[in-house]
């Protein structure tokens, strides 16, 4: 158990530069998930954690070794791949106990703990097959049982949950949130989707272009994001953008000339700013008394999820949703007049995307 | 639907016919040489060639009767599991260092020098080989069929490396292995239909080399295929000793092909699909 220091590191494939200067603290026993688009350099970020990515320049610690130089072999960190990576001619027992082995622990040791570690994961009835004789989720045990037996400082996880159907993968990913509540080891895990970034994170690092956008955690990122790429990466469906700007007494919505109810603390930050991006969460969209109230939209598109219904509509030039209670039962074509929930819409700068309010 | 019918036996029908046509060009020589060396040595030549004979030994016996041809065969057997072993030593880390690092110009140079013609090598080895009194020596012509080895070895392997997924690799890394460990733990256990595959082609094809065998060696080690050289003569061919010959010279790379048949397929084909 450790944590991870990452100083002023920089990865560059030739002239081409990942990872600009990015500096991370890990604590101890946290579970951090990185996420971010394709081509972000979260995966990378994760390899060079592993060892498996030469570093640039700058400082990688685990625990209070500085391991830049060190081979992925000594780094003491256990990995779980996103294709599983088992060894296809070992059986799922020789493949749990191969890193045992390798650092010359007792036959009776290996044999306790790689038990131990099926009984965890429930797959004991496996011991004896090869990898090709089981299924995926299965096989994703076995990953993880081969990680678990080492007791590592670290366990990180690349996207592990991408082969995985969608029924399986929210299975797996409690059983993970749940053993690492019981293993209480520092783990990294790298994904592209914001659901299992926002369920199993202590922290969540939100990167673009190998630079972190936001550092924080799940709740933080989702409520107070730090710009606009978070505000629109976390949450499904994503946020709403509107290009808004302040004219005469009221916030208008650029494109439209249409006039939105704002709270007094936006509307102030957005008087200073003059124009700026109003952003609006579908969730937080709530039918307003009448059409002066809120904003009339015409429905576009409706989607019933069962628990809510999105409602697609155009609105000042910009294509948005509204997450709304089943029992609304709006039709394609209802005009319904909306309204963002006080206190839930954000501000951003019109130029940088950073966060106003 | 009859149509349809119709025309896949007739697509069978013919892709049989293929298959049996190219059976009988390739087979033809064969069967010849093997019927042949159990002819009576006036028939061996005979023409129209006589189908129907009563066979006999007798060229056989006179193969071992006038020549030494255990020896030769085991030089062969020496020169060839010699050098099919030093192709594979060298072979089998080079086509795994190449596919783990991707550098393939190591690969590309034993291809190009395979693809040379042997009388390239064979005049500054003759002239190598003389000078450090070797010529003769069972090393010299092991040296020189590493030559004919090890490309088979490592171009067999190079895909079965490139087909094992990198992240097992990776994955033995992070559990611990060194390169070295991983090769022998992990990638070899992995590709052990193409190391078969490897070894078979290279000794087939080293066993078969004539060239620098007959340069190379001298009278106590000439291999087989070199020696039965020796029965074309000016005016004088013993056609009957030849065949035997030629048949127990191709007997060892056949059997072994017969045997391995269904390892050889799968071994060729190996990297060419992801599992």
């Amino acid at each position: 158990m450790a944590s991870i220091s990452i100083r002023n590191l920089t990865k560059r494939y030739g002239n081409f530069t990942v990872i600009p200067d990015l500096n991370l603290e890990i604590a101890d026993h946290e579970f951090v998930v990185f996420v971010g688009p394709s081509g972000c350099g979260k995966s990378t970020l994760l390899r060079i954690i592993a060892g498996l990515e030469p570093i640039s320049s700058g400082d990688l610690y685990i625990g209070d070794k500085r391991v830049n130089g060190v081979q992925a072999a000594q780094r003491d960190i256990a990995m779980v791949f996103q294709d599983y990576a088992l060894y296809p001619h070992m059986r799922v027992y020789d493949n749990m106990s191969f890193a045992l082995e390798l650092r010359g622990t007792s036959k009776a040791e290996i044999d306790a703990r790689v038990k131990r570690a099926a009984a965890l994961l429930h797959i004991e009835p496996y011991l004896d097959r090869k990898p090709k004789e089981l299924s995926g989720g299965q096989r994703q045990r076995v990953a993880m049982g081969r990680a678990i037996v080492r007791n590592p400082k670290a366990f990180l996880f690349d996207e592990p949950l991408s082969n995985l159907d969608a029924k399986l993968r929210g299975q797996v990913r409690a059983e993970i949130k749940a053993l690492s509540q019981q293993l209480k080891t520092t783990m990294v895990f790298v994904t592209h989707d914001q659901i299992e970034a926002m369920t199993m994170a202590d922290r969540i690092v939100v990167l673009q272009s190998g630079t972190i956008q936001q550092y924080d955690t799940p709740e933080t990122v989702y409520e107070r994001p730090a710009n606009q790429f978070v505000a629109g990466f976390i949450g499904s469906p994503a946020m709403n953008f509107f290009p808004v700007e302040w004219r005469g007494e009221s916030a208008i919505l650029s494109q439209g000339e249409t006039a939105v109810p704002l709270d007094r603390e936006i509307t102030g930050r957005l008087r200073q700013a003059g124009n700026a991006v109003l952003g609006i969460r579908p969730e937080h969209f709530v039918l307003a008394a009448d059409a002066a109230d809120g904003v009339a939209v015409t429905v576009r598109l409706v989607e019933p999820l069962g628990s809510d219904t999105l409602i697609h509509f155009d609105l000042a030039g910009v294509s948005a949703i509204a997450r709304v209670d089943p029992a609304l039962r709006p039709k394609v074509g209802d005009r319904l007049n909306l309204r963002p929930q006080p206190g839930k819409t954000h501000l951003f700068d019109a130029t940088n995307g950073q966060v106003l309010l | 639907m009859n149509d349809a019918a119709t025309t896949d036996r007739w697509i069978r029908c013919l892709n049989t016919l293929q298959l049996v046509l190219a059976g009988i060009v390739i087979m033809t020589p064969t069967v010849w040489m093997v019927l042949s060396s159990f002819k009576p040595s006036f028939e061996v030549t005979a023409y129209p060639p006589t189908l129907i004979f009563t066979p006999t030994l007798a060229n056989y016996a006179e193969l071992t009767r006038t020549t030494p041809f255990l020896s030769y065969a085991l030089n062969s057997l020496v020169v060839t599991v010699g050098s099919t072993a030093l192709g594979l030593l060298f072979g089998i880390p080079a086509a795994f260092a190449v596919s783990w690092t991707r550098i393939s110009w190591p690969a590309i140079l034993t291809l190009a020098a395979r693809m040379a013609p042997g009388t390239l090598f064979l005049l500054p080895w003759y002239v190598m080989f003389r000078q450090v009194g070797m010529i003769g020596s069972y090393t010299a012509l092991i040296l020189s069929h590493a030559v004919i080895t090890l490309p088979i070895v490592i171009w067999v392997l190079l895909p079965s490396f490139d087909g094992i997924p990198r992240s097992v690799f990776e994955a033995a890394q992070v559990d611990g292995c060194s390169v070295t460990r991983i090769l022998w733990r992990i990638a070899l256990p992995l590709v052990a239909s193409g190391v078969a595959v490897s070894a078979i082609l290279a000794f087939v094809f080293s066993w078969n080399y004539f060239l620098f065998a007959l340069v190379l060696s001298n009278g106590d080690s000439k291999t087989l295929i070199a020696a039965a050289f020796n029965f074309i003569g000016e005016g004088s061919t013993q056609w009957g000793a030849l065949m035997a010959a030629a048949t127990l010279i191709a007997l060892p790379p056949l059997v072994l092909a017969a045997l391995v048949q269904r390892w050889l397929v799968s071994g060729l084909t190996l990297g060419a699909v992801k599992g």
